[in-house]
């Protein structure tokens, strides 16, 4: 801090006479010496007394749990899983199906944010007073109450089995879950996804260039709709040419139930609409934020110099207000990752509920499960800020 | 007419100076005011505006019918068990008794029925010690309002806890009502007009010169704290342990205290973030990172099964208190967050300017840039505490009986078995009646203290 | 946070070096504190109600109030905790509970793994299966590829798994920790079957808005034997709270009840006179006193008292006695104490 600079400046021509206190630099150190042996103290303390209790009580401790066979079934697994898989596959489960939500979500939360924040911003009376209501009630209960809610809700909305509500047999909906067709890939389609890959590389660096011949020269070349057209053409093109090497694996009622197909269960709608809902407000709110943060004197300069509408939203408007907007977003979808945690209460099987509850319910190993479940957070969280901040300090306003 | 005023006033205006007075305004045109005129700029300005104003209005009748014909039109209200309301009318209607009849324990738990009162004398101290600060003419507001948030603990605790109390829980009680005491008279004085109650006090004891004042006014609180104790020592409650402490209270006890802790501590991390010792540095974003990267949900878990086997054995650890660090804790990572915030958009001549001053490291912060960034940061700060509020649902997973727990015991209750939407319901609206008063008064606030940097 | 991280790892380090000491008595404590510290559930009808006038009742918790009795001679001396089921068994090994009473089942692992000891079996329960009636099933075996509804946390998921495994048929699991969302979801017809233990689907179904269109299949699939618990190296306590149980019993199997304890006490029957402390020293070799079982029958009733007040036939919950296994091993039940001596 540049008090403690000046500070030190002060000090040193005494350096050589005066007292070694008044030294900024040793204070310092002392400072954090102390608090040093405090932390490494107390640190050496709770380890020495958990190990002491631990053994007094006969707890085990350890990870040989995790090659032990689980034995219970999860509702719902993005990885295949079987009841005679280990506890450490239960785990990838766990944290391949909290992501699945979290990603679902953002993307979901993300679009009705939009939606809303401009809706917050609309002239029509009824619109702007409907979203700022939809935001106060959402924003102001708790979301454990709100995920209780929203799947009630499903459940009193969505039909059995058999009443199925039916798209050309191809997609369902009913209270089991929505249903729909699985893709097979066949041969040849391996040789399709490499020329997806290069059409979009190729889109890529076309918009790349027209960028930069924008940024060198001030002309700009219509480059970005051809791109774009070419990325979706070729790649169709090409489907059709190979023989359209992708099959789809239909769901057909059976029995119960519908079989085939992929599944997603009610628990998963309706942790993903509340998840998305709920922190749709926040970032509507910020997105509100961002735009009214923009001094309406540069959308006006922007029409003075003849800039179209279109234009200034995407050169002048949107780059200040992402400066604005995307810090607080990325927070919220770290918040929603660390939210989806909830999903407990209703029986999605996301991380803490197939591993913080029901393996540790199964296997009783308390400490380890929590440790590995912290950790994943963190890993995921500690991932994300630090990409936060390398963009935070590119868009940073320059101080001189 | 207009004219005349006009010619008049200049002939007059060149003998002596006269008012000038404007023309009275035109009415605005016709189709700008008005029903109709509000219908048409506001409703409908054009086709999909039109359109979505219907779609508005559809949403949102959908929504409030099926809300009344479940919660009034169909609901039961008289009925002494869950069986007689669903042979009423199934689940088309809700069931309100069941509620009712539980409403005392969602608001105090399972605290004695006839200690009640106590909950209810605490919360009426709390409103009446923070009622100077609406006071136009009280000038000791921000030390009026610092005493409450430090001493009100001190006097609630024991109110609400009880028991036998040994000579330093007196002192500390006393203190705590002597803070109380002292607000209460400075609120008085100050209204009348007298001033500060202390130098009241050092006048009416005959004080003239300033330094004499301060001395008798010491004199003064030591008095105040001498009646305290006499009235401590003459007050015994009995206990009342806090396993039976729950509902609304619980909620409001866990995250008044979450409240109060996470503004200093995460003042402290996030200046002890910024600074420039590194081991300091280092180990307060370690612990912000740490405590801001995990789920609430898995620290309260940690603190609740974990804590009793980090102390050594036979220390035990209050459950409640336990709950209450680990939300103390991470809401103060949040908050320190916020904090760090605004500090980095107090501008850096500011830093500059009060060190040039001579200010030194903690005058400068807590003198100048402080008070600046925190006037920016109500918003969010604001914004925690709801979230805390909110988040403090999931003590009931470490089997507290808060709100929610209580809520859902409902549910087991042999009478009212499998009552659980309606209790959900009740408590939705509670939260949302303490949440939303919360962020109106934030915005009220930040209007006013805005006021002065408006354009 | 760093510390607790690290801590873990430190630990895990230790754990291979843990070996089961003497912990300290918990009888003394329980004595020192004044309370029992009895952890029951969340509130479930029948074994740990809380009523709306804030008072507990119910099957485990007259187990707690009898043990209280047993100690202090006030079945009042009870601090109850309710904990959910995800804490239970770390909430008893850190010290905070004294005893657990509540419907948890004693199976190998969990006695010979997570230092638990089980005090014996106060109810013999077994996971049942429940199905709408128009789905006209008469038979587990016939439930093959259904979508079945379980809580989450408990045996019966790992039941139900085993169930189907066995039978080489398929399911689809709904999981909640919260039984109301299930019953919601099995109500609107998110699951075909709705499975737990038996004495706690009559409860439930007794909830339905049209309890007669649902029907509790008659197999059990899986054993439940409910029972208190304590801690794993506290022989004593252990003993103390294994007699109380069994005193329990042998109290209905004598025909001893709260009402003609007294007149017991004047008995020739040497079972009885053993039960009572008039005759032996059962009590005093525990740390008790000769007469604690009279104590706990005033405080609490013997078993049959408490079975009928709690969820006998004529309260909500309705789990019939007779003929079941929870009935006297006179009466075709396999309830049996060992002998008082």
């Amino acid at each position: 801090m540049a008090l403690t600079d000046s500070g030190s400046m002060i000090a040193q021509p005494r350096q050589g006479q005066g007292s070694l206190l008044n030294n900024a630099a040793f204070r310092a150190g002392v400072y954090q010496a102390i608090t040093l042996a405090v932390v490494i103290g107390g640190f050496w303390y709770l380890v020495n007394n958990t190990i002491t209790n631990m053994s007094q009580r006969g707890m085990a401790a350890g990870f040989d749990f995790l090659t032990a066979s689980a034995g219970f079934s999860v509702s719902f697994t993005l990885i295949p899983y079987k009841e005679s898989d280990s506890y450490w596959r239960v785990f990838q489960v766990g944290m391949a199906n909290t992501l699945l939500v979290a990603a679902v979500s953002a993307a979901l939360a993300t679009a009705m944010g939009l939606i809303i924040g401009l809706a917050r911003l609309s002239n029509n009376w009824v619109i702007r007073n409907l979203s700022r209501w939809y935001v106060e009630i959402l924003r102001n209960t708790p979301l454990l109450l709100q995920i209780i809610a929203w799947y009630f809700g499903v459940f009193t909305l969505l039909p059995n089995p058999r009443a199925s509500m039916n798209w050309s047999d191809t997609f369902f909906l009913n209270n089991r879950g929505l249903y729909f067709p699985a893709p097979v890939p066949e041969s040849g389609f391996g040789i399709f996804l490499a020329i997806l890959a290069i059409s979009i590389a190729g889109a890529a660096g076309v918009i790349l260039w027209g960028r930069r011949r924008r940024l060198l020269t001030g002309r700009i070349a219509p480059v970005a709709l051809p791109a774009l057209a070419a990325m979706v053409i070729v790649p169709a093109l090409a489907f059709l040419a190979l023989g359209s090497p992708l099959a789809f694996d239909r769901p057909a009622l059976q029995g119960f139930n519908f079989r085939g197909g992929i599944n997603v269960p009610p628990a998963f709608c309706a942790l993903v609409i509340a998840l998305s809902v709920y922190t749709s407000c926040f970032i509507a709110e910020t997105i509100r934020a961002g735009i009214q943060s923009v001094g309406r004197g540069q959308t006006e300069a922007a029409k003075a110099l003849g800039v179209s509408s279109s234009r200034t939203m995407q050169s002048i408007i949107l780059p200040q207000a992402l400066r604005v907007i995307i810090p607080p977003s990325i927070s919220q979808y770290l918040n929603l990752t660390k939210n989806s945690s909830l999903a407990i209460a209703i029986g999605f099987p996301d991380l803490v509920s197939v591993w913080m509850n029901t393996a540790l319910n199964q296997s009783g190993r308390a400490i380890p499960i929590v440790a590995m479940t912290m950790a994943f957070y963190c890993v995921v969280s500690l991932s994300v800020s630090l990409l936060l901040n390398i963009y935070n300090r590119r868009v940073l306003l320059k101080e001189r | 007419m207009a004219k005349e005023q006009k010619t008049s006033g200049a002939a007059a205006g060149a003998a002596a100076f006269k008012t000038f007075t404007p023309m009275a305004a035109r009415p605005a045109p016709k189709d700008l005011t008005g029903v109709t005129a509000w219908l048409r700029t506001n409703l409908f300005s054009s086709v999909p505006s039109a359109l979505l104003t219907f779609l508005g209005l559809w949403i949102a009748w959908s929504v409030l019918s099926a809300l009344v014909s479940w919660g009034w039109v169909n609901a039961v209200f008289q009925a002494s068990s869950r069986r007689e309301c669903l042979d009423k009318v199934g689940l088309s209607g809700a069931c309100w008794p069941g509620v009712v009849v539980w409403i005392p324990n969602l608001i105090y738990g399972l605290y004695p029925k006839d200690q009640v009162w106590r909950i209810n004398w605490g919360a009426l101290l709390l409103i009446v010690w923070l009622l100077p600060l609406w006071l136009p003419r009280v000038q000791s507001k921000i030390i009026i309002g610092f005493s409450t948030v430090l001493l009100f603990p001190l006097l609630a605790s024991y109110l609400f806890l009880g028991g036998p109390k040994g000579w330093i829980w007196t002192a500390l009680i006393a203190v705590g009502l002597t803070g109380f005491l002292w607000s209460l008279l400075t609120a008085a004085s100050e209204s009348l007009g007298g001033g500060p109650f202390l130098r009241l006090a050092a006048r009416l004891m005959g004080a003239k010169t300033a330094e004499e004042e301060a001395q008798r006014g010491r004199l003064a609180l030591l008095g105040l704290f001498a009646i305290a104790v006499l009235l401590v020592t003459q007050w015994n409650l009995d206990f009342v342990p806090t396993r039976v402490w729950g509902g609304l209270f619980l909620t409001l006890v866990i995250s008044g205290f979450a409240i109060t802790f996470s503004l200093p501590a995460g003042i402290i991390l996030a200046l002890g973030r910024r600074s420039k010792m590194p081991v300091i540095s280092l180990l307060c974003t370690t612990f912000i990172e740490l405590f801001r990267s995990v789920p609430l949900i898995t620290i309260l878990f940690m603190f609740n099964t974990m804590l009793p086997l980090f102390l050594p054995a036979g220390v035990e650890v209050n459950q409640l208190l336990r709950a209450i660090v680990a939300v103390c804790l991470f809401a103060s990572a949040y908050m320190a967050e916020i904090v760090r915030g605004g500090l980095q958009a107090i501008p850096r001549g500011q830093y500059e300017a009060a060190s040039a001053m001579g200010l030194g490291y903690w005058q400068s912060t807590s003198l100048i840039i402080m008070p600046q960034a925190l006037k920016i940061m109500i918003p969010n700060i604001v914004g925690i505490f709801i979230g805390l509020l909110k988040d403090t649902t999931l003590v009931s997973i470490v089997g507290l009986f808060d709100l929610l727990s209580m809520a859902r015991a409902i549910a087991r209750d042999p009478g009212w078995i499998g009552l659980f939407l309606e209790p959900m319901f009740f408590i939705t609206v509670v939260y949302f009646i303490f949440c939303f008063a919360m962020s109106q008064y934030s915005m009220s606030l930040e209007k006013r203290l805005g006021a002065g940097e408006r354009r | 946070m760093l510390k607790t991280i690290l801590s873990f790892v430190a630990m895990t380090a230790a754990a291979a070096a843990t070996a089961p000491a003497q912990a300290q008595a918990t009888l003394n404590q329980v004595k020192a504190r004044g309370s029992l510290n009895c952890q029951v559930g969340t509130p479930t009808a029948g074994f740990y109600a809380l009523a709306a006038d804030g008072t507990w009742s119910g099957m485990d918790v007259d187990m707690c109030r009898a043990v209280a009795a047993a100690v202090f001679n006030d079945p009042k001396k009870v601090q109850f905790q309710s904990v959910t089921s995800a804490v239970r068994f770390t909430s008893l090994a850190n010290g905070e509970s004294d005893m657990l009473s509540r419907t948890t089942t004693w199976t190998a692992v969990r006695d010979t793994q997570l230092g638990l000891e089980f005090a014996g079996i106060n109810f013999y329960d077994g996971q049942g299966l429940m199905v709408p009636k128009a789905a006209n099933i008469k038979s587990a075996k016939e439930l093959n590829n259904a979508t079945v509804c379980v809580l989450t946390g408990t045996t019966t998921e790992l039941n139900i798994a085993d169930f189907y495994r066995a039978n080489n048929m398929t399911f689809k699991a709904v999981t909640a920790e919260n039984e109301n969302v299930l019953i919601t979801t099995y109500l609107g017809g998110g699951c075909d079957v709705y499975t737990n233990d038996k004495s706690g689907l009559a409860a439930i179904r007794s909830a339905f808005p049209k309890p007669d269109e649902h029907m509790i299949l008659p197999e059990t699939i899986s054993k439940e034997p409910l029972g208190p618990v304590v801690r794993h190296g506290d022989q004593n306590w252990g003993d103390i709270v294994r007699w109380t149980l069994n005193g329990l019993i042998e109290a209905e199997e004598g025909g001893v009840t709260s009402a003609n304890v007294d007149e017991m006490l004047k008995s020739t029957n040497p079972a009885i006179k053993r039960l009572l402390g008039v005759e032996g020293n059962i009590g005093e070799g525990m740390g008790l006193t000769k007469d604690f079982m009279v104590r706990v029958i005033k405080g609490v009733g013997n078993y049959g008292e408490i079975y009928e007040r709690n969820v006998g036939a004529k309260t909500p919950v309705n789990i019939p006695r007779d003929g079941s296994l929870n009935a006297l091993w006179t009466k075709g039940g396999i309830l049996y104490a060992p002998p008082f001596r």
